[in-house]
């Protein structure tokens, strides 16, 4: 039953080994191919490629950031474009952080009724946007004037950090020796709550991520615009509700409505339903659907 | 419905505010993160340097109070403790090779150092020449104390320091004193890492 549920939507394993490979070092081959272009001499990593500190940047006035970094900009442009064609497909597919939480969670075989799963997706959503907001906060805080009391808090709590930490210390022990108050908090929620005891094993995607909350924005856009989304079509339900506790981000609620902040286009629903009620559409917008 | 989704955005946001005030305060204690000017002496006070061109250059003597360090490390991770840098500007009028050295403890100092940068970890030092009025490009240096058991008992665990030379002539061009201890108060760190 077990091994069963993990031979679902095999295409993401492949596609998160490749999100792996493409932003991880000791291959980091995005940032690699990036560093040999422009000559740069650097040993790449993920924090190189930073979902966070951009935006920090931005709301705190320290745009000025995009010179000796404009890589960082890059990314997350190239993520927040793509989330609004083709949805948060870096979320869904390519990001390590929240595949690496996501394959724990799906590795340990603890039941869904001793994980957190929030029932409602409106309360997922203000939780998420509640967190972007506090994030956003800090910086423009920052940027008043009040930095002796508030700290940018991207790279004090950095998933990142800490699964390039992992990875490091797989190849090299002696890496895993120092850890901070900051990336023992992250382990705990990253990993512990937000991974095992969350019902589909991104806790830290929905309540943590910067660059994730907005690229939902951006997909509610798009999908407003016609692009890219996952949709419930009209048909006959048989009510197995394999949708809802397979949503790796709890974005369907019990009436079967997609949130449309939280999905990331991963197809989990299209594989699972047996009824093949979900499905992903282009353009047609007025489509016979419950979408919010 | 609508005082729950309110209200679950209210707390998470002064959750996250709340995590930035603690990251603050930890910041002085754990993890400190410096700014490093050459040549700017010997570093006897807090001083902030301005120079046209660079970011306000925050110094002085770290003092880091290992009794301040949040109570996850305190239990989990208590006997490595670290120090950090982004930044190392040459505010001279002339190009310099840096080398750094830091004075040794009695227990392994380890170094972690990336840097667009030619660098030679075997005598710490940039290898081409800092132009005036540059830092060295994405730089992170982490120096990681591993302190044994006996050592965490004294009041004073690390009293050394920072010295930043030119390599073509060993002259010493800045000095940042650096003392661990236990109980006292924590100063001259906390500059945000995230730039």
């Amino acid at each position: 039953m077990w091994l069963k549920s993990l031979m679902r939507n095999k295409y993401r394993y492949i596609s998160w080994i490749i999100g792996f490979i493409l932003f991880v070092g000791p291959f980091a081959i995005i940032m690699r191919i990036y560093y040999y272009l422009a000559g740069i001499l650097r040993e790449p990593d993920l924090h190189m490629a930073c979902f966070r500190m951009p935006i920090d940047w931005i709301f705190s006035g320290r745009i000025y950031y995009i010179f000796s970094y404009p890589e960082m900009f890059l990314f997350i442009f190239a993520v927040l474009i793509t989330s609004l064609i083709l949805g948060p497909v870096f979320c869904g597919w390519l990001c390590p952080v929240g595949a690496f939480s996501e394959a724990i969670s799906r590795i340990i075989p603890l039941p869904n009724k001793y994980r957190i799963q929030i029932k409602d997706p409106k309360i997922t959503r203000a939780i998420r946007y509640g967190f972007l907001t506090g994030f956003i906060m800090i910086s423009i805080l920052i940027l008043l004037g009040f930095s002796e009391r508030f700290t940018a808090i991207c790279c004090w709590y950095c998933a990142s950090s800490v699964l390039q930490q992992i990875i490091n210390g797989i190849i090299n022990p002696i890496e895993l020796e120092y850890w901070f108050s900051g990336s023992i908090i992250v382990l705990i929620f990253w990993l512990i709550i937000g991974g095992i005891f969350t019902v589909g094993g991104r806790g830290w995607c929905l309540f943590f991520c910067p660059l994730g909350a907005l690229s939902g924005i951006f997909h509610k856009i798009g999908s407003k615009l016609g692009f890219y989304r996952t949709i419930r079509i009209e048909g006959k339900c048989s009510n197995c509700d394999k949708c809802i506790s397979v949503c790796p981000m709890q974005a369907i609620d019990s009436n079967f409505s997609i949130e449309r902040t939280l999905c990331i286009n991963c197809k989990e629903c299209i594989s699972r339903c047996p009824n093949k009620l979900y499905k992903m559409i282009w353009r047609n917008k007025n489509a016979s659907s419950k979408i919010n | 419905m609508k005082k729950t989704i309110l209200i679950s955005f209210v707390i998470t946001m002064l959750i996250t505010l709340f995590s930035s005030v603690y990251a603050k305060d930890l910041s002085k204690s754990e993890i400190v993160h410096f700014w490093i000017a050459v040549p700017a002496g010997n570093i006897t006070e807090p001083i902030t340097i301005i120079k046209a061109g660079l970011p306000p250059i925050k110094m002085a003597p770290l003092v880091i109070d290992l009794d301040q360090r949040g109570i996850f490390k305190k239990i989990l991770n208590p006997n490595t403790e670290a120090i950090s840098t982004h930044w190392i500007y040459n505010i001279g009028k002339k190009p310099i090779r840096i080398k750094l050295e830091l004075i040794e403890a009695n227990y392994p100092i380890r170094w972690e150092v990336k840097a667009a940068w030619p660098y030679d970890p075997e005598t710490h030092t940039f290898t081409k020449p800092l132009p005036p009025g540059m830092g060295i490009p994405k730089l992170s240096i982490d120096w990681i104390f591993e302190i044994p058991n006996y050592y965490m008992d004294e009041k004073v665990i690390y009293d050394g320091g920072l010295l930043v030379i030119d390599a073509d002539t060993n002259e010493l061009l800045t000095f940042i004193p650096i003392k661990l201890i236990r109980g006292g108060i924590s100063q001259g760190g906390g500059a945000s890492c995230c730039g």
